[in-house]
């Protein structure tokens, strides 16, 4: 599910970033709800950690960790940036948590 | 602004102490234009330059977390391959940080960067084809960075051309017709 999230939220930065406008409270809001999640995905990965015990866990939670740290960073760069390519900024950002997130998908045994 | 300190009394404290402070923080914001405006090779993070900075921040994030992860839990396995890990981490986390700073020197920094990192990624990479046995383990320049969409091979270039194209910005204006608020870059 946080795979299809982080997608849907590049795609519309996506889409911003094309029609020439800036990050507004819409992606504000998406952003917000995008570290929500990797949190919550942090908090499921601890709590169920005793039914996997051949996953490597620094490598799971170093993907984990460095997503969470990239999307307040990358948020707080590209709403500083008012023309387009704010927006272009938080696209990159979702593509590359998206990608991060299916990494931690295929560590997960 | 200064007018409406004529207030009524109970108001006329509370709005010149507000009145003031909006002054301080739009003097704050006028000096803060000002010394981005006069170093011109600030524009290196605005508009595309943005995008750039973001996608060597996220290329140095992952760096950073691909080389304490080899580093730290597993040099033995493949010394090479990791230590050209660790060597790409600092460049990438060079090129970010010139580029965030955003001044002459930076950007003579950041082109050094970006060239060095072309350098790296077409030898690496053309390394991990022609001798693979130093390659036990993947870096992030192995196969021209393959596993990594191929960023670290295209990005070193549109950062060359990208800081090529603020250099000529800034060249021209350099000329000494003098403008009374610049200082030169």
């Amino acid at each position: 599910m946080l795979i299809g999230y982080s997608l849907l939220l590049t795609a519309v930065s996506l889409i911003l970033a094309l029609r020439n406008r800036a990050a507004g409270r819409v992606t504000l809001v998406g952003t917000a709800v995008l570290l929500v999640l990797l949190l919550v995905q942090m908090v499921v990965s601890i709590v169920v950690w005793g039914q996997s015990p051949e996953t490597d866990g620094i490598l799971f939670f170093g993907y984990l960790i460095t997503a969470l740290l990239v999307v307040p960073l990358a948020g707080a760069w590209a709403y500083a940036e008012l023309t387009r390519w704010g927006p272009a900024v938080l696209a990159a950002a979702a593509a590359t948590v998206a990608v991060m997130v299916v990494r931690m998908d295929q560590i997960w045994l | 602004m200064m007018e409406q300190q004529g207030t009524p009394a109970g108001d006329a404290a509370t709005t010149s102490a507000r009145l003031t402070r909006e002054q301080r923080a739009e003097a704050r914001a006028q000096r803060s234009a000002a010394r981005a405006a006069r170093t011109r090779y600030s524009a290196i993070h605005t508009g595309p330059g943005r995008v750039l900075t973001a996608i060597y921040g996220l290329l140095a994030f992952a760096a950073i977390g691909r080389v304490s992860y080899q580093v730290l839990l597993k040099f033995d396995e493949a010394p090479f391959a990791y230590s050209l890990s660790a060597l790409s981490a600092l460049v990438y986390i060079l090129a970010t940080v010139c580029l965030v700073i955003g001044n002459r020197v930076s950007h003579h920094i950041a082109v050094a960067a970006c060239v060095f990192e072309a350098l790296g990624v077409l030898v690496v990479g053309t390394l991990s084809f022609t001798h693979p046995e130093l390659f036990a383990h993947d870096s992030v320049w192995s196969r021209f960075g393959q596993g990594y969409g191929y960023v670290p091979l295209v990005l070193p270039f549109i950062g060359l051309w990208w800081l090529i194209r603020i250099q000529r910005r800034v060249s021209p204006r350099n000329r000494p017709t003098p403008r009374t608020s610049q200082t030169p870059a």
